[in-house]
């Protein structure tokens, strides 16, 4: 029996929450399982073309130690359960609108597009969905 | 039979050691081996659970002095 859609809500830009939605989604992603990320808030920020490592990942005292070992990068994380697994990931349009910015704001290659939060329910039903 | 391609993941944290052995297991043919180096624990158990979920062979767990090898055989 196919695994359900897993379905995450991604709104914190804290680099912990980034750190564990990417590997949730690229572990479920390269698992047989299909997953949709949404980004939102905050989350959206992280994902800013042109960034800095350091101005993009910020967070408390174990994203500390990310970045002092030999741990994975989200972002790369996210990349990787594309290219290896089934992961879509959206970009909330209402924070795009609010940013007056498009998904070509955002860094190549893991959008798959703006989506409304509406539609992604609605896309949800069937799965699980998480929020982080 | 091909060589056996070994990935040299030690250092690398979770999940970092799947999404190598992934990648690898990817460009090889059914029925060849990629073994992984691992000085992440959890990936020790993470791995033989991923290859059990989809389907491929787990041929050895074996632990070194400070790191583990994790061989696996693509199976489809």
């Amino acid at each position: 029996m196919p695994s359900k859609t897993l379905f995450i809500v991604l709104s914190s830009g804290e680099h912990e929450k980034l750190q564990i939605a990417a590997m949730t989604a690229s572990v479920a992603a390269v698992s047989d399982r299909p997953v949709q990320v949404f980004v939102s808030m905050n989350a959206v920020l992280a994902f800013e073309k042109g960034k800095s490592a350091a101005e993009r990942y910020q967070g408390g005292e174990i994203s500390k130690i990310f970045k002092e070992k030999n741990v994975p990068d989200a972002l790369g994380l996210f990349g990787q359960g594309k290219a290896l697994g089934d992961l879509k990931m959206w970009a909330c349009s209402m924070i795009l609108d609010l940013k007056e910015w498009t998904v070509d704001n955002l860094v190549d290659g893991l959008f798959d597009g703006p989506l409304g939060l509406t539609k992604f329910l609605a896309d949800a039903e069937d799965g699980e969905l998480i929020a982080i | 039979m091909s060589e056996r391609q070994i990935i040299d993941a030690r250092g690398a944290f979770c999940p970092g050691p799947l999404m190598e052995l992934i990648a690898a297991l990817k460009l090889s043919a059914v029925g060849e081996e990629v073994e992984v180096l691992s000085s992440d624990k959890g990936s020790v158990t993470d791995i033989p659970e991923w290859v059990k979920k989809v389907g491929h062979t787990l041929v050895t767990t074996t632990e070194k002095e400070g790191y583990w090898s994790v061989v696996v055989r693509k199976a489809k």
